[in-house]
């Protein structure tokens, strides 16, 4: 009886040990070795001088129309049935918003200085912001193991998650009036946080319209571990990789195209331009798929076929922060870009 | 016989207030909202400590009075007045050492610009990203952490400035300039 109520204490606390921290996955996509990533961390606030949004409260669609303008950014999630979108305006302050999304812990990240939105689930832990940076993105931290992670490269570099991947999910990042569109029912964080920040005002520029840190052509502000000048340092791509390869395709390629299909390093690839949200999503597969009816739901795009085809995580980027961690990225673009 | 000059020592009140205020501008203390409202929100005044790097601290509470937005940060405001209290000692006394260097005996004309440097420092220590973006110098961002020191470093500079300026004779604060 004392042994079995050993086993069952032991047993408990290592599986409360297993949650505090979160979910690992298999390694991401690395170009570098680990040390080298460490070697170029730079520091730009104090740990958690960029305050992650641990409690956050949520507003309907009317009483956003009252903070946000249809051309504002938001970044978008739509888990088990639910819609929620995070202003880039508030983002912008925080980087993080831990939520829970149906029971489900997640954590929202957002890193202005590269233009990218990443989803993570993130166990009984927390993520926070670190205040430092890997090629300008955002490195976060986890409140369990203070392991690190920048958000673009989404594995551990330093602490107990070190060489691990994190668990992604889908986000969009998109406009105000496209998300709502979508998704009319959606939730929006408000901007009643606990923590005083003129929710009115960038810091770095306007993406509505565009100017100061975010113009494509203006400069970026910290050093980077490869420069690659085929686009302008801020031009925005949708970015995917796998555990062999990185994409960036070319948003104008996109669109024009409607469906990209592309057959890389002995894989098949399908990215398909999602005219209301603005956006790429992509699949990885040989099944056959009939790409000429194509509508689209709340989880995305529908035809024939996609149960055949393995989703894979995409999401926008600035270009410099995307060659900078991924300098062999393939690159899909029509014009004199291409590679 | 001293000869009273107000207009220069109001003159300096009114650069240290501008300074004061221009640093809380430069922290983002001091902002402006395209959409102009009347509020007061008061925050977790716990969160007074919590610095966002190093000597720029949280704000407890938020002003908005039309189109300006006033973060309420007690340790910013603190340092803010120290640095604008300070500047405007220095610009007083630089005031008085240029103006009254023969009467007063002073070897150096231009000794009271020293008060010029650590405003200088000061103007730079306020936000590291501003400052960066201004600059739009890549790679300047690696030194981004050590801008904050620049602020307890203006303040050691203004004592310092403030010290060389009354060992030459710089009257103090509450008394006439001597002329």
């Amino acid at each position: 009886m004392r042994h079995t109520i050993l086993l069952m204490a032991l047993v408990i606390t290592g599986t409360s040990e297993a949650l505090a921290q979160p979910p690992a996955v298999q390694s991401r996509l690395m170009d570098a070795a680990l040390e080298d990533y460490r070697d170029n961390i730079r520091t730009g606030a104090a740990k958690d001088g960029i305050p992650s949004i641990d409690d956050p409260v949520f507003m309907d669609v009317e009483a956003a129309d009252a903070f946000l303008a249809d051309n504002d950014r938001v970044i978008g999630i739509y888990m088990n049935g639910e819609a929620r979108a995070y202003p880039q305006r508030i983002l912008v302050w925080h980087e993080i918003v831990n939520d829970t999304v149906d029971g489900e812990p997640v954590s929202i990240t957002y890193c202005p200085l590269t233009g990218t939105g990443l989803g993570f689930h993130r166990n009984g832990t927390e993520f926070g912001v670190s205040g430092k940076l890997l090629n300008s993105n955002l490195v976060m931290y986890d409140r369990a193991t203070e392991s690190r992670y920048p958000q673009i490269l989404a594995t551990g570099i330093s602490g107990p998650m070190a060489g691990k991947g994190l668990e992604e999910f889908r986000t969009v990042f998109t406009e105000w009036g496209r998300w709502k569109e979508r998704h009319p029912d959606t939730r929006v964080l408000s901007t009643d946080t606990g923590i005083m920040r003129n929710y009115q005002q960038d810091p770095y520029g306007d993406y509505n319209p565009i100017s100061g840190y975010y113009e494509p052509e203006s400069r970026r502000m910290f050093p980077v571990m490869n420069e690659d000048d085929r686009y302008p340092v801020k031009h925005e791509i949708l970015g995917f990789r796998t555990g062999n390869h990185a994409v960036a395709v070319d948003l104008d390629t996109l669109r024009a195209a409607g469906v990209i299909e592309r057959r890389i390093e002995g894989e098949r690839y399908v990215v398909i331009h999602d005219p209301v949200l603005d956006t790429g999503w992509v699949y990885r597969g040989d099944a056959e798929i009939d790409t000429g009816e194509i509508d689209f739901g709340a989880e995305g795009p529908r035809f024939d076929g996609r149960d055949g085809l393995e989703p894979v995580n995409a999401f926008r980027a600035m270009w410099f922060a995307w060659s900078a961690f991924y300098p062999n990225t393939t690159v899909i673009d029509d014009g004199p870009g291409d590679a | 016989m001293a000869r009273v000059t107000p207009d220069a020592r109001a003159v300096a009140a009114v650069i240290g207030l501008a300074y004061a205020l221009g640093y809380l501008y430069a922290l983002g203390d001091l902002s402006t909202a395209p959409q102009p409202a009347w509020s007061l929100t008061v925050g977790d005044p716990a969160r007074w400590l919590d610095q966002r790097v190093v000597f720029q601290f949280e704000g407890i509470g938020m002003l908005q009075a039309g189109s300006l937005v006033w973060l309420i940060s007690p340790l910013n405001i603190l340092i803010a007045a120290a640095l604008g209290l300070l500047f405007a000692l220095n610009v007083d006394g630089a005031w008085a050492l240029w103006r009254q260097p023969a009467a007063c005996g002073m070897t150096s004309r231009g000794g009271g610009l020293v008060a010029a440097v650590p405003a200088l420092a000061a103007g730079g220590a306020c936000c590291a990203p501003s400052l960066l973006l201004l600059l739009g110098i890549p790679g300047l961002g690696a030194f981004a952490a050590l801008f904050a020191w620049l602020v307890p470093l203006s303040l050691v500079l203004l004592l310092a400035s403030r010290w060389w300026q009354r060992r030459r004779g710089a009257p103090p604060w509450g008394r006439a300039h001597p002329g």
